[in-house]
């Protein structure tokens, strides 16, 4: 049973908000999946804000501003200006810069999600930046992209394989492609997501929940 | 669950040294081990080696180190021990493998040192992850390759 269906429990108090990434190709749906984890998460009793990432735009920080999901000053929008892996990685200075005016502006913030610009499988986070990330592929990039072990597919702490309601219009073999990426990755573990129709946000949500709010 | 918000403090610290002295002799520290990859996480849990399940939250100012103290108190204490880090050792057999070796590490974004005629690549995972993005470099001995571990106390 998904934990938005019982009474959350309340979550360990923390001075700092824990902060996440999620990142991967262009495309892949990590808007999407956050405008999906945004309630997900409100209904487990997080409180939470946003920190997008675009090349030379501020288009998904507007999406999700004018979503009614989430109040929008809780969005703050970062142009990485170059290759997007920039400013989660090698000197992610204006995403922490972002996040700490986030937790000035609002006392009690418990999260804050750091959504990287598309980028290709090689992306990764800084740990300096976020405690914990997520990478986003779809079935519609093909089922190899698992087997080509990026490093973003690699080594990332939930690889999540998004829009599977695609897999028999484009060919591809989910089951087949979920086995390679669990085999590519070891003990990390791997979600299967629809994030237009919301199949498996909640368990999303539980793992973040889990790994960094450390909710029972 | 115990929620650690700061380090206390390193174990080798007079203070600290003096009063972790009196309780290891009663068998009350305990020891959090951390991967080496994971020392840069402020927000971590896991299990003692004493069988806790622990909650780190530190603030973004403060990272975990070998001896941090995470827990004193009258009677229990706990310490950080953190993995040695793996380094893979490669080694080019002549200039251009040196030059075309060079041209990977940076592009595939690894953190390095160099030792010498050596360059060493921080392993966050399998070194066979590493090799087989050197492709002809490794698998026509152009680079030879071994591992530097150790494991921390």
């Amino acid at each position: 049973m998904s934990a938005s269906a019982l009474p959350s429990p309340a979550l360990p108090e923390t001075v700092t908000a824990a902060r996440i990434g999620i990142g991967g190709p262009v495309g892949s749906g990590k808007t999407a999946l956050i405008e999906r984890l945004i309630p997900a998460l409100q209904a487990r009793g997080v409180d939470l804000a946003v920190v997008t990432n675009d090349l030379v735009t501020k288009e998904d920080a507007e999406r999700l501003r004018r979503s009614g999901l989430i109040d929008p000053a809780r969005v703050e929008a970062v142009e990485a200006g170059a290759c997007p892996h920039t400013v989660i990685r090698e000197d992610p200075t204006l995403n922490i810069a972002a996040g700490d005016d986030l937790e000035a502006k609002f006392p009690g913030l418990q999260l804050l999600i750091f959504e990287s610009g598309g980028d290709n499988l090689a992306s990764t986070f800084s740990l300096d930046l976020v405690d914990w990330w997520i990478f986003v592929i779809d079935v519609a990039g093909g089922d190899d992209i698992p087997r080509k072990r990026g490093p973003g597919v690699l080594r990332c702490d939930l690889l999540v394989i998004n829009k599977v309601d695609l897999a028999p219009h484009v060919g591809v073999d989910l089951p087949g492609m979920l086995a390679e990426a669990a085999r590519v990755r070891g003990a990390k573990p791997v979600a299967a997501t629809n994030a237009r129709s919301g199949e498996g946000v909640e368990a999303v949500a539980d793992a973040i929940c889990r790994a960094v709010l450390f909710a029972p | 669950m115990r929620v650690i918000q700061r380090v206390l403090g390193n174990r080798s610290e007079a203070a600290m040294a003096k009063r972790l002295h009196h309780l290891e002799h009663h068998g009350a520290v305990d020891v959090l081990r951390v991967a080496s990859a994971d020392i840069a996480r402020r927000r971590l849990r896991a299990t003692t080696q004493g069988g806790e399940e622990v909650a780190l939250a530190l603030p973004r100012d403060q990272i975990l180190f070998d001896g941090a103290v995470l827990v004193l108190e009258d009677h229990h204490a706990l310490i950080a021990r953190v993995g040695a880090e793996r380094w893979l050792r490669l080694v080019p057999a002549s200039i251009p493998d040196a030059l075309e070796l060079g041209y990977h590490a940076g592009n595939l974004h690894w953190r390095v040192r160099f030792d010498g005629g050596a360059i060493l690549v921080a392993l966050e995972g399998p070194a066979e992850d590493y090799l087989v993005r050197l492709g002809a470099l490794v698998t026509e001995g152009r680079v030879a390759h071994s591992v530097d571990a150790a494991e921390a106390g």
